[in-house]
């Protein structure tokens, strides 16, 4: 697994490419939560990730949890669709806000901005 | 926080693994900061070791032993450090002795899957073939337990207001006529919702859903070549894990977030979740079965033995689960516990609950410890307890089930006297007259009140509706067993030919017969089921017993939908009306008296002349009124209701009950007209011409309401 951030638009996106799995979870974990901060706009982009086990899928949620209470959003984009499948069934679909792709993504943000 | 108790003390040989003394409490593995607590008891085991393997691996990567200081009374408990518990799958290795006289069967060499495991693998896809060569079949994982359920909670409907709706999680949706997108799982059912709530049902109860073999005694059925599964799934492998089979997530091991999914999601739309829990026996079956967990923990104390050490079978599946055991009453409890709280369960139905009434030798009690420390116990204090309340080795106890205020039975009475009274049987009057009130005969005593009864006519043991107005015998061949599987005590009725037929007054007398029979269940105090399938006519081609049918014999065929429309729209519509009347919804018996000043007495029984119902033994007719000033024990106002119930093979004219001159009879339903003029909306009923006698057509039901005249 990898992770490359940059920021965008005022929001900083963040791309996962390869499993976020049980073995991976852990160093996305460190990656990701040390940056959250109030108010912050993230954009995790999964197009080029290939399976997110359940492991992976709490930490999507736990950022996304902790980013509201801070007046955050965490929005996702490019979820293939298999992953969106399983999010749908496992009740994980009902806390994000999916797009297609990146600008997608930023054009929501930036139409609420 | 900071705490001091979770560093390392040892290292296990291989030196890959931290280990510390573990707590024993709670049972199973426990996510805990930096890893994971792993507790096992055995009383007679003396030693014990944790099998570490690699998600869907045949080697384990590593073994455990407990060390000395790892026990902790009859406890093994440790916990190991820097897992990748998303990956993994654990089991105990348990030595002791092999005295099968003593009770006791250790095998050393066999990996045991822990009896608290809350995810388990080794059955991921359903019917996918395991690998038969993998000495652990049934796999313990580690289970994340923190679900978000957006501010959901259990319903709490009160009992008499139910509507349950028994189906099959599979069988629902495996049909390609559903057209759900995943068929036959949670999320199959999650695409029904509103279809459910196009019926009116506020409950499912769903057939097992706990971790079991489908592949349990599978074979190829010699009459059809097809092969034959253990598809109901009464019989557990694990008490506290969700069927993974059942979940189209569960080749990621994603069961417990998808079915937690589903009951979310009902609850939102107002429907309740009771579960078929199967507490009387487990999947290893008798001494010649397979060790998957209990055997190879602590024979003596999970089941129930012989003298000389064979096991009971009060289950008719080869063990008796030791229920009245104080470990194994307290491994139930916990079991129930974890189900209504971390899966926000409203209620439980007790496969073959006589069971828990036996004492350790096999005989019934009076009292038995673990029905009542369910019927008290804090947690389960506002779920629903159902009793099956009889068993295989001939424990029949409907009616007097130890109940302590809390437990309803499936009312087996119920089911037959009203199958005997629809197919025209003689004598049927005074039965009837007790099922249609709640069986008071039966439920009076010790405060009990009329929804101790859950009433319902077809469940997935028996006959469907369609087939039992199809079909006089069983026709189980299909099962391979010479059609000797089965009750043969169906009381049906194929109205005049065995089996599918094209003859145009058969089939309108059979549907009118599913109508008759829906109408009686749906006015009867109580509280209702319905077999999931039966609104739409389902048939199973006379198989009255498809424990191993995984094909479209149980499979519900939605295509049938369309073909009847005009039986769905009656359920649809009975339910709407017993939904909008209270004066149907009783939690206590009639008084048999007026004791709101209304002038009528709560209940009154008719028949051709009012207030004079003829209780002789060749008569099939009978009516009643309730006084809608009555309902709910006074404390609501209804509209009163008639029920006029014909099932001799003539038309008969019924003398109405006079209602205060204000108020007039108006029609419901009446199953002897054909759609649209055989039931009507809720508020929509028809003013009636003649309010002195109502013709009631042969075999037929007709419910009137009394209205304010317009």
């Amino acid at each position: 697994m990898e992770i490359k951030t940059t920021t965008q638009g005022g929001a900083t996106i963040i791309k996962i490419s390869g499993s976020l799995d049980g073995n991976t979870v852990n160093d996305a974990q460190e990656k990701i939560l040390p940056i959250l901060t109030s108010k912050m706009s993230m954009l995790i982009d999964l197009k080029d990730c290939s399976y997110i086990s359940s492991a992976g899928l709490r930490l999507l949620l736990m950022a996304a949890k902790q980013l509201s209470t801070q007046g955050g959003i965490l929005l996702l984009s490019g979820l293939c669709d298999e992953i969106k499948d399983v999010m749908e069934m496992t009740g994980f679909s009902n806390f994000f806000r999916t797009f297609d792709s990146i600008p997608a993504a930023l054009k929501a943000l930036e139409k609420e901005a | 926080m900071f705490r001091v108790d979770l560093h390392p003390t040892h290292v296990c040989d291989c030196g890959k693994f931290r280990l510390r003394v573990g707590k024993p409490l709670p049972f199973g593995a426990t996510i805990v900061p930096g890893g994971v607590n792993f507790s096992v008891y055995s009383h007679s085991a003396v030693s014990c070791k944790l099998v570490l393997f690699n998600k869907h691996e045949i080697k384990p990567f590593c073994v455990i032993p407990f060390k000395d200081e790892f026990k902790i009374g009859n406890v093994f408990t440790m916990v190991v450090f820097d897992l990748d518990y998303d990956n993994l799958e654990y089991g105990f290795y348990m030595d002791g002795p092999f005295e099968p006289r003593e009770g006791n069967r250790f095998d050393k060499t066999k990996v045991l899957m822990d009896p608290y495991a809350k995810s388990i693998g080794g059955r991921d896809v359903w019917g996918q073939a395991p690998d038969w060569n993998d000495m652990y079949q049934h796999r313990a994982r580690i289970c994340f337990d923190d679900f978000d359920w957006e501010n959901d909670h259990p319903l709490e409907t009160p009992i008499e207001d139910l509507i349950i709706y028994e189906m099959h999680v599979r069988g629902f949706s495996q049909h390609p006529s559903s057209g759900v997108k995943h068929p036959g799982t949670f999320s199959g059912i999650r695409e029904k919702i509103a279809y459910l709530k196009e019926l009116g049902v506020n409950c499912v109860e769903l057939m097992p859903i706990h971790e079991f073999d489908e592949f349990e005694n599978s074979r190829v059925s010699p009459t059809t070549g097809k092969m034959l599964m253990n598809y109901w799934g009464y019989s557990n492998v694990g008490f506290f894990a969700p069927k993974a089979g059942f979940a189209a997530t569960g080749k990621f091991g994603m069961q417990v977030d998808e079915c937690k999914t589903l009951i979310r999601e009902l609850h939102k739309n107002g429907i309740e979740v009771i579960l078929d829990v199967v507490f009387n026996h487990t999947a290893e079956g008798n001494e010649k079965g397979p060790y998957i967990s209990y055997r190879g923990i602590d024979n003596k104390i999970y089941y129930l033995l012989t003298p000389d050490g064979y096991y009971f079978n009060f289950s008719g599946c080869g063990n008796t689960l030791n229920c009245n055991n104080p470990i194994v009453r307290n491994m139930i409890l916990d079991c129930l516990r974890y189900w209504a709280a971390d899966y926000h369960i409203d209620g439980f139905r007790f496969d073959l609950a006589s069971i828990l009434g036996r004492d350790q030798n096999g005989a019934p009690m009076h009292s038995p410890p673990l029905l009542e420390t369910l019927a008290f116990d804090p947690v389960l204090g506002k779920c629903k307890l159902i009793a099956e309340a009889w068993d295989a080795g001939g424990l029949y106890q409907v009616g007097s089930f130890p109940a302590w205020g809390r437990w309803a039975e499936w009312n087996g009475k119920y089911r037959d006297d009203l199958r005997k009274f629809l197919k025209g049987e003689p004598a049927m009057l005074g039965a009837m007259a007790q099922r249609l009130q709640g069986s008071p005969d039966l439920y009076q005593w010790e405060g009990r009140g009329a929804c101790a009864s859950i009433n319902f006519i077809t469940a997935h043991d028996g006959f469907t509706l369609k087939d039992m107005v199809s079909y006089d015998g069983k026709h189980n061949e299909a099962n391979g067993e010479n059609n000797s599987d089965g009750s043969n005590d169906n009381y049906s009725w194929n109205c005049g030919w065995e089996g599918e037929t094209s003859d145009p007054e058969i089939n309108r007398l059979r549907l009118k017969q599913m109508k008759n029979a829906a109408a009686m269940l749906l006015v009867s105090q109580g509280t209702p089921m319905i077999l999931s399938g039966d609104e739409m006519a389902n048939t199973q081609w006379g198989n009255n017993n498809s424990y191993c049918q995984d094909n479209e014999i149980s499979w519900i065929d939605w295509k049938l939908l369309n073909n009847n429309r005009e039986l769905f729209n009656f359920f649809s519509k009975m339910i709407a009306f017993r939904r909008a009347h209270p004066v149907l919804r009783s939690r206590n018996h009639f008084q048999n008296r007026d004791y709101v000043g209304s002038g009528y007495a709560d209940i009154t029984w008719h028949g051709q002349k009012a207030w004079d119902a003829d209780w002789s033994e060749e008569n099939r007719m009978l009516a009643f009124m309730l006084c809608g000033r009555h309902a709910k024990g006074g404390t609501i106002k209804d509209n009163s209701i008639y029920v006029a119930m014909n099932m001799h093979w003539q038309m008969h004219g019924f003398e109405l009950p006079k209602l205060h001159d204000r108020m007039s009879w108006h029609v419901f339903a009446n199953t002897d007209a054909a759609r649209p003029y055989d039931i009507w909306d809720v508020g929509k009923e028809i003013s009636l011409q003649n309010q002195t006698e109502f013709l009631v057509g042969p075999r037929s039901v007709v419910i009137l309401v009394g209205k304010d005249k317009k």
